[in-house]
């Protein structure tokens, strides 16, 4: 044992500097990407394509640059658009947490409510949030409201959904385990109930979140005012601006998938992941 | 034959009876599991519980660590009706049904946890069951990269840990090799002994029952009834080689032999 202590150096990935294997990960993940901007450049270069239907990727970058407007950061529009979607797409997110993850554990834990919502469920889950905005629309006009509450809707059955399956996948004799050890439903909350279902809640935030992302620009195509990307975007058609379109698109994309790498990517790396390597490397806590 | 015997070994003559099933039956919708189960278990007494694959010994186990409840019939510990588990009565699992997201030690200490005991003593208390179930080194391992005879050493050394009054063992060293399974026995055995625990443990080998318990309880097969209650005196520690032992294992093997026979080929005239 005092071999697994000792052995406890920091030898974790991740740290300020790269390893050699990071950066042939990064490599072999931007090669293709790169490859296809290349690609995408000669076409639109050459004439091969309508460049006011596709620019090239050079004048997205410079078209970028433009709404970025980093000499006055402050008054940068591109920020702007992203910080308020953003914040509508988070918001939605974090209250269909608060509502769908304990209606889950209640779900999946009394199987006769479950039983009695299931198609309930399977009937909404399928359904792209989107729809509900021009009901939305109806109700509460155009604006946040709107916008958060369908991405609301799209956040919110991926959730509940896998949280309620998390719950109903912990086995009773796991229950029991801890019920003969004198737990009663705090310490079973949160020594078995939590943890057990954590690996599904995960995915089921993950999805969340990329729904609630994904419903975001239609519902802002349709429902906002002013600022957003789904706006500036939709906005853009009026004058015929492709490259500020193509910029939207990059934006929703690189942030898509930062959040799902970046965010999600580190709560797996503490919890799940880690129950599946080798505690041996590792010292205690 | 052990008439005589007891009258020589009165081995468990002062205590009192701890766990009394009297007439248990329990079905699973209708499923009948269990029939008549009357069994009397002294304090302090090692029993073990052998019979035909899927005759109710799980079942059996679940009622008396109060996770189920019969259909019939009266459970009762000290005198009290069961009326659901509780840290008197610790359980290994067939199945192991250790936390993948807890490490080795956390497994171990969890029932220590849960009582509110410092988390020194929880460790110096487990550090004990850690180093006698041979898994020092691991103790920082999570369960997901341990072998099957590794978990279930962790099961058994989890309820060894908290110390419970009674300790319920579901075929605790079925997937261990032969070398670790009687180390382990051996240790097992001291506890008993040391701290005089009332031990009921379910298994399939013969020897393994008449060389640990004191009373060896073979069920029919389903739906289960007690057929025989053997005791075993032979004192502790007990040797391999003892000729009186072979004579148990003859006997009870035997009645087992004789029930399976039955049981099967019920089972191939009705299909
Ligand atoms: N939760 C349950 N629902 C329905 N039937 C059950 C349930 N638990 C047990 N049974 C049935 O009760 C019978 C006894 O099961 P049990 O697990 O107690 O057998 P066992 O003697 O422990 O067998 P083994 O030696 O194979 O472990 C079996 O026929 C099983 O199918
Ligand atoms: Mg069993």
């Amino acid at each position: 044992m005092t071999a697994s202590r000792t052995a406890g150096v920091p030898r974790q990935k991740g740290g300020p500097s790269a390893s050699p294997s990071q950066i042939v990960a990064f490599v072999t993940f931007m090669l293709p990407i790169g490859a296809l901007l290349l690609f995408w450049e000669g076409v639109v270069r050459f004439g091969l394509a309508d460049a006011t239907i596709l620019p090239a990727p050079s004048m997205i970058v410079v078209r970028a640059w433009e709404l970025l407007n980093p000499a006055k950061a402050e008054r940068s529009l591109l920020l702007v658009h992203i910080g308020v979607s953003l914040w509508r797409a988070l918001a939605a997110f974090v209250l269909a947490c608060l509502v769908a993850i304990p209606l889950g554990f209640v779900l999946g834990l009394s199987t006769g409510t479950y039983r009695a919502l299931s198609p309930l469920l399977s009937l909404l889950l399928p359904l792209p949030a989107v729809a509900w905005t021009p009901i939305f629309l109806v109700a509460f006009g155009q604006g946040d409201l709107t916008i958060i509450g369908v991405c609301f809707l799209g956040a919110f059955f991926p959730v509940l959904y896998s949280t309620i399956q998390g719950v109903r996948g912990i086995g009773v004799h796991a229950i029991w385990v801890v019920q003969s050890m004198g737990a009663g439903p705090l310490d079973l909350f949160r020594r078995v109930l939590l943890p057990g279902a954590l690996p599904a809640l995960i995915s089921g935030l993950k999805l969340g979140m990329a729904h609630s992302w994904r419903t975001l620009v239609a519902a802002e195509m349709l429902a906002a005012l002013s600022y957003g990307l789904g706006y500036m975007i939709f906005a853009a058609r009026s004058y015929m601006d492709v490259s500020t379109m193509f910029v939207g698109i990059v934006c929703l994309a690189v942030i898509g998938l930062l959040i799902e790498h970046v965010i999600f990517g580190t709560l797996e790396k503490m919890t799940v992941a880690r129950w599946h390597s080798s505690g041996k490397v590792r010292g205690t806590r | 034959m052990s008439a005589d015997l007891a009258k020589v070994l009165p081995m468990n003559a002062r205590s009192k009876p701890k766990i009394v099933a009297k007439g248990i039956q329990k079905s699973f919708g209708n499923v009948l599991a269990m029939e008549d189960v009357t069994l009397s278990i002294q304090e302090r007494e090692f029993v073990a519980i052998i019979g035909p694959s899927g005759c109710g010994k799980s079942t059996f186990l679940y009622l008396i660590a109060g996770f189920e409840k019969p259909s019939g019939g009266e459970l009762t510990i000290n005198g009290n009706a069961i009326t659901g588990p509780g840290p008197d009565r610790g359980v290994v699992f067939q199945e192991f049904v250790l936390f993948p997201w807890l490490t080795v030690l956390r497994n171990i200490t969890l029932g220590l946890d849960i009582q509110g005991v410092k988390r020194e003593e929880a460790e110096a208390r487990a550090l004990k069951w850690i180093r006698l179930t041979g898994l020092s080194g691991f103790e920082n391992a999570y369960p997901s990269t341990l072998s099957g005879g590794m978990k279930q050493r962790v099961a058994i050394a989890r309820a060894l840990t908290y110390d419970p009054e009674v300790l319920l063992l579901d075929e605790p060293f079925g997937a261990l090799d032969v070398q670790t399974k009687n180390y382990m026995i051996r240790d097992l055995q001291d506890l008993w002994q040391e701290a005089n625990r009332t031990i009921v443990m379910i298994t399939h080998s013969v020897s393994e029952a008449v060389h640990m318990a004191d009373r060896v309880v073979v069920l029919s097969s389903r739906p289960s009834r007690v057929i025989a209650d053997v005791r075993i005196d032979v004192p502790h520690p007990r040797d391999r080689r003892n000729p009186t032992m072979h004579r148990y294992e003859d006997e009870i093997t035997a009645i087992l032999s004789a029930e399976v026979d039955k049981a099967m080929s019920l089972e191939r005239q009705i299909r």
